[in-house]
């Protein structure tokens, strides 16, 4: 079972795949969920207070926009627990905290940067590209330790084993 | 109204309790059960937890362990049709209930484009068999040169 | 309720939605977001034609067309992103032009930080706020009867006494009592016109002391100075149609204000810096032992080039031009200098933060330094900058001007 870290932070379908398999996305959704379940709101609608865009000072200078650093605030503490990544190439980005293309570069980068196996794909606009997509992230969730093969793992979270691989 | 956009939300016990969290579930436009269905058998689940019906499938929030067997059922019905993430609000929670703020949700347009190939991730899940794409290298220079100038003799000839 | 509506990149990711917000319900306005569907959000980005990388960019291009479209009918716009962001600061300012263009919307731009707070917005909203419930006095081009502006800033207080959309009398003095220096200036205008201020159909103010000296004269209008300067400036310089911006290098703050039609879009005021202001030309003129109303013309005749002059600062810059006279160097040579300080340090700090539009009205007590206009000028790559006359009483101008109409005290 590995933490996996995935961008867009906050997709669907490589979260989805990654509990497929047994392992644990490190999506956006739930840092998001901690900042405002705090008791104390003080800024709505996100929380986010002066105090964020200076803890994001971790990783990047203060020359660098507020909104830059308060996203990564947020995505940071992702990128610090991972134990390994997938980053989709042209992925469709939502708004707000992904909105941002320079966030989305540098956390890009502090995932390529950082010492654990990273699988990059691209996203599809086809039939045959997804089935390429799927079956690299697959392939890289099975590589992974704790994953691969692991049926029964499989199987209690989808429920029937993964369909086998025999019709490659 | 209120146009209040960043409305200080007054939340209920549950939904500052850091243990409860919130699933969507996504159904692709070729699973097998419908919205209804889905919710039905959450309801029939018997677990502590809270369902909504939404229109690209459902919402459920309550304490992490419930919400994770739910899920874990729930795949068992369509496993290649139904999807799932997290969301950090709870369901309605004004600061992202569309009723109270205007304007599109943050992620709400990635889910959008994400759905449009959930039917092949579905597919792709269920019959995998090995694709190559051949990637596209950009024309050389002397190609280009040389329908540059297959044109331009087109041109002269139609004169 | 007025509605503002917010384009922007993502305010809440730097944690001052609730500083918006709370700007904006003290000026009675509320913050609203144009609603718009994913194939909108595209067609308009491509509409649009600027190639954004960020996807939230996309999205506040896609609302200000919504806006331009007419199915999100907001009172006010507030444009904003994120302080040095070059894509952000690209889009803001086309997103503004296209909506200016389009629309009779009023329009107030700014760009933030995590340091942003609600009282640095309110003066923005107050001028948003103002522009959209009282449009009908922001559109008044002419002057009419006999009117009063006062204009009482932290140091100086002014007046101005106006008939007939021209000024016939002005006063001016240093501000200690709010009320009695509003009241000397006044007399100093009134001198001569033969008029006393019973004869006075509507009186103006503005500035720091606004609402203490409106109260007391019971004013028919009391306006932020934003408003008020730029309508003043474009009214003396007869630019009250297109674009423009609006230069005070004061005694102890800046002000730049852009303007478009007569109605300020966006400003930036600065004072944290002694070597940015008149008091660094004020400190030269004593050095140089010439009256700072010499110190212009001084300046005009020298190069800036010949004094030393490592640091803008007004402890270590005066010193620097002290040795460069003391090295024999000519007092023209340094009365240059200094304005070419002043009007470099002025960019450095403020002019920056800004679009700058020609042309480029000098305002304030500063604009009569011939050579530190001739300064600015050069430091903006020979911008067109014009001093009207009655620069240094610019707000009593504008007061005068916007109470005129006003007033029914006959």
């Amino acid at each position: 079972m590995v933490k996996v870290a995935i961008y867009p932070p906050n997709s669907l379908i490589l979260a989805d795949l990654i509990e497929r398999k047994g392992h644990t996305p490190l999506a956006l959704q739930k840092q998001i969920r901690q900042k405002i379940k705090d008791p104390e709101i003080d800024s709505p609608p996100m929380n986010i207070t002066e105090e964020d865009p200076i803890n994001g000072l971790k990783y990047a200078a203060i020359e660098v926009p507020s909104g830059v650093r308060g996203r990564m605030s947020i995505i940071g503490p992702l990128i610090d627990a991972a134990e390994a990544a997938i980053i989709v190439d042209g992925a469709p980005f939502g708004f707000g905290c992904v909105g941002c293309a320079r966030t989305n570069e540098l956390s890009i980068f502090c995932l390529r940067k950082k010492d654990i196996p990273v699988l990059e794909v691209v996203y599809p606009d086809d039939e045959d590209g997804t089935r390429l997509m799927v079956n690299q992230i697959m392939d890289f969730l099975d590589s992974l330790p704790g994953g691969g093969g692991d049926l029964e793992g499989d199987s209690d979270v989808l429920g029937e084993p993964i369909a086998n691989k025999g019709g490659k | 109204m209120p146009a209040n956009l960043c409305i200080t939300p007054d939340l209920g016990k549950e939904d500052m309790d850091p243990e409860v969290s919130t699933r969507m579930i996504i159904l692709s436009s070729k699973a097998n059960v419908s919205e209804s269905e889905v919710v039905n058998f959450l309801h029939m689940l018997n677990l502590p937890i809270t369902i909504k019906w939404t229109c690209y499938g459902a919402m459920i929030s309550g304490k992490d362990e419930y919400v994770r067997e739910a899920i874990r059922e729930l795949r068992k019905l369509d496993p290649y049709g139904i999807f799932t993430k997290e969301r950090g609000f709870a369901p309605g929670d004004p600061r992202r209930c569309r009723g109270h703020r205007y304007g599109p949700r943050e992620g709400f347009h990635q889910m959008e484009k994400e759905f449009k190939i959930l039917d092949y991730v579905g597919e792709a899940l269920k019959n995998p068999r090995e694709v190559e794409i051949e990637k596209k290298e950009p024309v050389s220079v002397d190609y280009f040169k040389e329908i540059l100038e297959e044109e331009e003799n087109k041109k002269e000839d139609d004169k | 309720m007025v509605q503002i509506a917010l384009v922007s990149c993502g305010t809440e990711y730097s944690g001052i939605q609730k500083e918006i917000e709370k700007a904006a319900l003290k000026f009675g306005a509320e913050i609203i977001l144009p609603e718009i569907d994913l194939d909108y959000i595209n067609e308009a980005y491509e509409k649009f034609g600027f190639s954004a990388q960020s996807s939230s960019l996309k999205l506040m291009i896609a609302r200000a067309m919504s806006i331009v479209e007419g199915k999100c009918k907001p009172d006010a716009v507030f444009i904003a992103t994120c302080f040095r962001c070059a894509e952000g600061a690209l889009v803001r300012n086309e997103v503004r032009r296209f909506i200016q263009n389009n629309t009779r919307i009023p329009v107030v731009t700014y760009s933030f930080t995590e340091r942003t707070k609600a009282d640095e917005l309110f003066i923005r909203m107050e001028a948003l706020a103002t522009t959209v419930t009282r449009r009908s006095i922001l559109a008044r081009e002419k002057q009419e009867g006999l009117t009063l502006g006062l204009d009482s800033g932290s140091t100086t207080t002014k007046a101005v006494l106006m008939e007939n959309n021209k000024v016939i009398g002005t006063g001016w003095t240093s501000t200690k009592d709010i009320i009695a220096s509003a009241q000397t200036a006044a007399a100093e205008a009134f001198e001569g016109t033969g008029y006393k201020w019973d004869d006075v159909e509507g009186i103006g103010t503005t500035g720091y002391g606004r609402f203490t000296m409106g109260q007391e004269f019971g004013a028919e209008l009391i306006q932020e100075e934003l408003s008020v300067n730029a309508k003043g400036a474009v009214y003396l310089a007869d630019c009250q149609k297109g674009e423009a911006t609006v230069l005070d290098i004061g005694g102890m703050d800046n002000k730049v204000i852009t303007v478009n039609n007569g109605i300020p879009d966006n400003f930036t005021m600065g004072g944290i810096c002694a070597g940015a202001s008149g008091r660094f030309l004020d400190m030269t003129s004593r050095r140089l032992d010439v009256d700072i109303t010499e110190l212009g013309p001084l300046a005009v005749q020298g190069d800036w080039r010949k004094a030393m002059l490592n640091s803008y600062c007004i402890v270590f810059g005066i010193q620097d031009l002290v040795t460069t006279l003391a090295a024999g160097g000519s007092k023209a040579d340094v009365a240059a200098a200094a304005c070419h300080s002043v009007s470099e340090q002025v960019y450095e700090q403020q002019l920056q933060e800004i679009d700058i539009r020609e042309p480029l009205i000098q305002v304030g007590g500063t604009s009569l330094i011939s050579g530190l206009v001739e300064a600015v000028s050069e430091t903006l790559g020979g911008i067109e900058v014009i001093v009207p006359e009655y620069s240094q009483h610019i707000g009593a101008v504008g007061a005068a001007l916007l109470v005129s109409g006003m007033g029914n005290r006959h």
